[in-house]
C-alpha cells in the first residue's frame, strides 16, 4: 500500500550560519488532502464519462489523477542536499 | 565466484549497500543455490524462501552526486519508484500537452519523444537502472556521479 509523505524536513543554513529548520508534519494535511482528492475524483469521473459519451479520444483524467497521487506517494524517501558557498539546503521527505 | 556474489561484493566495496545488506543478500543467494551458507548461523539464512524478489528489488534509490571543484556540492536521492511513476504518467498526458512538452524539450536540446513510451519500455528502463553507473570527471575538477543502489 502506498502511503503519502508524512513529514517534510527542510533545513536552510545561509552563509551567516543562522540556521533555519522547518519540520512540516504533512500527515496533518492528509484529511484535507483526502477530501480534495475525493472532490477532484468526482469531477474527473464526470469529465471522463462526458468525454467518452462525446466520443473524444482522450478520457483518462481519472487515471491521470490517480497516477499523479501515486507519484506523490512515491516521493517518500527523497533527499536533496545542496551545499553552496552561500548557503546549504537539506530537504528530506519521509 | 558467481556473478551475483561478485556483484554484491562490488556493491559493498563501493559503499552502495551496507555490510548487513550484503550479508542478507549472500545468504539469500546461498539459499537459492541450495548450498549451505559458509559458517551458517544456527538461526539459518536471514531470508527464507525464494530470494528472487529481494534480488530483483535491490536498488531502491537513484543517486545523483555532484562535487564541484570550488567546493559546492549537490546530493540528490530519488526513489526509483518515483522515476517509474513519473515515466508512467507520461503515457497519460493528453496529446496536445505532450506535443507542447516535446516541443519545449526539443527547443532546450533534448529531442526526446515521450509519446513513444510504452509501459514495457518503462519497466525495461527502470530495470536497466540497476546496472547503470555514470561517472563524469571534468577537466576543471568537477565530478558527477549517477547510480542506483
Amino acid at each position: 500500500m502506498r502511503i503519502p509523505p508524512a513529514i517534510l524536513d527542510l533545513e536552510i543554513t545561509p552563509e551567516d550560519g543562522h540556521r533555519v529548520r522547518v519540520w512540516l508534519p504533512l500527515f496533518l494535511m492528509w484529511p484535507l488532502g483526502l477530501s480534495l482528492v475525493i472532490l477532484a475524483l468526482v469531477f474527473t469521473i464526470l469529465a471522463d464519462v462526458v468525454l467518452l459519451l462525446l466520443g473524444r479520444r482522450y478520457h483518462r483524467y481519472t487515471l491521470l489523477l490517480v497516477r499523479s497521487l501515486g507519484a506523490l506517494c512515491d516521493t517518500r524517501g527523497m533527499v536533496i542536499r545542496v551545499n553552496d558557498r552561500k548557503a546549504a539546503v537539506n530537504m528530506t521527505v519521509q | 565466484m558467481s556473478e551475483d556474489r561478485s556483484r554484491i561484493l562490488n556493491m559493498l566495496a563501493e559503499g552502495k549497500i551496507s555490510a548487513e545488506e550484503a550479508e542478507r543478500l549472500l545468504d539469500a543467494l546461498d539459499a537459492r543455490a541450495g548450498a549451505p551458507a559458509p559458517e551458517a548461523a544456527p538461526a539459518g539464512p536471514a531470508v527464507k524462501g525464494d530470494p528472487s524478489p529481494l534480488l530483483e528489488a535491490l536498488p531502491k534509490f537513484l543517486y545523483v552526486k555532484v562535487i564541484a571543484a570550488n567546493g559546492d556540492n549537490v546530493d540528490v536521492k530519488i526513489p526509483i519508484a518515483l522515476v517509474r511513476s513519473g515515466l508512467k504518467l507520461t503515457s497519460l498526458i493528453p496529446s496536445q500537452a505532450m506535443d507542447e512538452i516535446n516541443q519545449s524539450m526539443s527547443e532546450h536540446g533534448m529531442s526526446f519523444d515521450f509519446t513513444n513510451f510504452k509501459p514495457e519500455d518503462i519497466d525495461e528502463l527502470v530495470a536497466a537502472l540497476r546496472e547503470m553507473e555514470i561517472k563524469v570527471d571534468s577537466s576543471n575538477g568537477d565530478t558527477v556521479r549517477v547510480y542506483a543502489a
